[in-house]
């Protein structure tokens, strides 16, 4: 046994991932030894630190097209762009995660275990300080993503997919207020997400039986060279896709979506909605446009099919809902499909807009999350539509700029949202995919419908008794709403160098 | 095709054929049963009887490795820490099988035979021409199935395989965060403070009486009698009022005979 070698491991490019399991580490670290009233002083800094760290060696590497660690990481243009992407809307969702003046103690519970409605319960709801274990679990998320985005090989992407879900799953039962909602988002979070693993898992190893072998490249010679059983292929694609587009959050495989943003903490919900959503479009980018495409006349009636399904579904149920936070799950299911319009070009603007669209529609709708831990009573966020009515008059400033991401959400000019759209289904008309292109236009126009019934309720309808009040955001809030709106609107009036970047980051290494 | 000419297609010896019907059949009742059973110890002794058999069939297809580590490690270790959690946490709570979408549990069977029938036919149809290839070539590679195990967790999925560890970290955090109740100083009682008020003013400090002992009758429902005659409340549990039994609920109930 003296055959064995470490392969070449080339740490530079793996640093970022690196970088933040060790930041991950230490914060756990942290939570063992700093007293419980300064854990939170140490944490942010700590995160904030490793993000910057992370990001910096991520440009270093700007220029790294190779697989390394044994051909399990691939470091190439749409994964540093990804990693990239994720590790800036991290920091944005990290700073409303750290937010303590809009609520004494922040947004978490300080101690989960504590039966909901008990005597302990009530005194920790009054103000008693959030529990800061969740600071490492949102860096082993965001770590877990970067891996993701950058796997070559099926069982790295599947560890990568678990690594980065058992964080969320845990995050999204720390809510303050309104406990067992929160509790319940997890568990229904969890068991779906366990559900689906096991179906990207069969998947796995139904690819294993026809290509004999895991690694991308592998599989595309296998694909290519057409040998093998076809019902192998494409059972194990249906399955791989179904455990992608669940994190992605695509009908028919969308019903978690909903309940799981609404009922996690709104911070959380807002790394949910820009990083988990990016890392999962960065993967099955990575699967169809490295692994499979030489199967690309076969998956793209179904994907598209999913994807019409998915915008015409978000469409549709976000004009029924009546809590703001459903409405914006029901509106990322939508951009999902979008997404998919993107993606299925299978073309390199295909991957270059999809990845601009993930990074506009990342910064809007962490802004957008702002706002809703923003508008808040005495019972913590009023999330319920009606609350909304009559804001305009109460607070302009928060009423205009929830309006200007609405109306980005909706894909009106000036805004990243219109540009973004404008790419996906350009690319999507390049690559001779009309067809999704008209039910996209279609399903965005039925989609503004929600959005401007919210900004007419916001600003022609009177302030009742129950108008509640927008708090005064901390400097944490107003960094990452400042950050979000301006880069909303910076990608609509100036989208060219994000563009540029996007074309040049678009080549995948096999 | 059914699964027993895909059986017939590819070749395995009459030794293999044996082990494999037998507990191939027993896996199948235990996976149902786990569903099934009401009783969660139950359930967990029916996974235990699943795991052992696929433990066998790991080592019958040559990967000694992964049976004995799935015997060991899944079902002598996991699952019996598993079984004490339940019994630590009260063996008797069952879960509530009331539905709360109508047609869900029919539905849901239905669903998931379709599924299995659709996999078992797709794969039959898939692996009715293919020869099955065998570990024999990757166990001889680096001179044997631990060997060659290792050497593919230490080269090609070495980074894989160390990033598992960061899960394993999540998890502890994770159950550390939702299942431990961090009690400060002054959240419990101390021993003095509780002496202390076991014997303050207007607390009774002995045990309490228990029912019908200074009674006519043997049923928990007869208080006490204090010394000056009245019924004693405190002699019987808090949910029975206490009132005078009738002469027929007083009288003895003859099973001492």
């Amino acid at each position: 046994m003296n055959d064995l070698k470490l392969p070449a491991i080339d740490y530079a490019a793996l640093a970022p991932m690196l970088i933040l399991f060790g930041v991950a580490c230490l914060g756990v670290l942290v939570e063992a030894a700093v007293p419980r009233a300064r854990r939170g002083l140490v944490q942010v800094p700590l995160g904030l630190l490793g993000l910057v760290a992370a990001l910096v060696f991520v440009i270093a590497e700007a220029g790294t097209r190779k697989r390394t660690a044994g051909e399990a990481i691939a470091i190439d243009g749409p994964a540093l762009f990804l990693q990239g992407a994720i590790i800036v809307l991290g920091v944005v969702a990290l700073l409303l995660i750290a937010e303590r003046s809009l609520e004494p103690g922040g947004p978490f519970v300080a101690q989960p275990a504590r039966p909901v409605g008990s005597e302990a319960d009530r005194s920790q709801a009054a103000g008693e300080g959030g529990a800061t274990e969740a600071y490492p679990l949102v860096m082993f998320a965001l770590a877990g993503m970067l891996l993701f985005v950058a796997a070559n090989d099926l069982l790295t992407m599947f560890v990568a997919l678990e690594v980065f879900s058992l964080p969320l799953y845990l995050l999204c039962a720390l809510a303050r207020r309104r406990r067992l909602l929160s509790q319940e988002a997890a568990l229904k979070y969890f068991l779906l997400g366990a559900y689906a693993s096991a179906f990207f898992l069969f998947g796995i190893a139904l690819i294993y039986g026809y290509a004999g072998a895991i690694t991308f490249s592998r599989i595309h010679q296998a694909v290519t060279a057409g040998t093998g059983s076809g019902v192998l292929l494409f059972a194990g694609l249906a399955l791989l896709a179904i455990g992608l587009l669940f994190k992605a959050a695509a009908a028919p495989f969308h019903v978690w979506t909903p309940d799981v943003y609404q009922g996690a903490p709104t911070p959380i919900t807002s790394l949910m909605a820009a990083c988990t959503k990016t890392a999962a479009f960065g993967a099955l980018l990575r699967v169809l446009y490295v692994g499979f495409p030489g199967a690309t006349w076969d998956f793209r009636p179904i994907i598209g099919v999913i994807a019409i399904l998915t915008m015409l579904v978000g469409a549709v149920l976000a004009v029924t809902q009546t809590d703001m936070k459903r409405l914006l799950a029901y509106s990322s299911i939508a951009n999902a499909g979008y997404l998919l319009v993107g993606v299925l070009a299978m073309t390199p603007e295909g991957v270059s807009s999809t990845l601009f669209y993930l990074v506009a529609y990342g910064f809007t709708v962490i802004a957008a999350f702002a706002v809703v831990t923003l508008v808040r009573d005495a019972d913590g966020e009023a999330t319920h539509l009606s609350r909304w009515a009559g804001l305009g008059r109460r607070s302009p400033l928060f009423a205009g700029v929830f309006t200007f991401l609405l109306l980005a959400f909706a894909g009106i000019p000036l805004t990243s949202g219109f540009t973004s759209k404008f790419a996906v289904f350009g690319a999507a008309f390049g690559g001779g995919q009309v067809w999704l292109v008209v039910a996209g236009v279609v399903t965005s126009m039925l989609l503004a419908f929600p959005y401007l019934r919210v900004v007419v309720m916001m600003w022609l309808s009177e302030p009742g008794e129950s108008t509640p009040s927008v708090s005064v955001p901390g400097a944490f809030t107003s960094a990452a709403l400042v950050i979000g709106v301006l880069v909303t609107l910076l990608l609509g009036v100036l989208p060219g160098p994000l563009l540029d970047l996007t074309t040049r980051a678009g080549d995948f290494v096999r | 095709m059914t699964p027993a000419a895909v059986l017939a297609a590819t070749p395995m010896s009459t030794g293999e054929m044996w082990v494999f019907i037998p507990l191939g059949i027993l896996a199948l009742v235990g996976a149902l049963g786990m569903v099934a059973a009401r009783n969660a110890v139950h359930s967990a002794l029916f996974l235990v009887l699943t795991m052992l058999c696929l433990g066998v069939f790991y080592i019958v297809q040559s990967g000694p490795f992964l049976g004995v580590a799935q015997i060991i490690v899944y079902t002598g270790a996991i699952m019996m820490l598993f079984l004490f959690v339940l019994m630590l946490v009260g063996r008797d709570a069952s879960d509530s099988l009331i539905e709360t979408l109508r047609g869900q549990r029919v539905a849901a069977i239905l669903l998931g035979v379709g599924f299995a029938g659709l996999v078992c036919v797709g794969l039959g149809r898939a692996l009715a021409g293919t020869t099955a290839k065998g570990l024999a070539e990757a166990n001889s590679a680096h001179g044997g199935n631990v060997q060659g195990l290792a050497s593919l967790l230490f080269t090609r999925y070495v980074f894989a395989f160390e990033v598992t560890s960061a899960l394993l970290i999540t998890a502890a955090v994770g159950a550390m965060l939702l299942a431990h109740i961090e009690r400060r100083k002054g959240e419990r009682p101390t021993q003095p403070e509780q002496m202390r008020a076991r014997f303050a003013p207007g607390n009774y400090p002995a045990p309490k009486a228990g029912p019908g002992v200074y009674a006519t009758s043997d049923s928990v429902a007869t208080a006490g009698l204090l010394p000056d005659g009245t019924l004693a409340a405190r002699s019987i549990p808090e949910i029975l009022p206490p009132r005078e039994l009738t002469s027929s609920e007083t009288a003895p109930k003859g099973t001492d005979r």
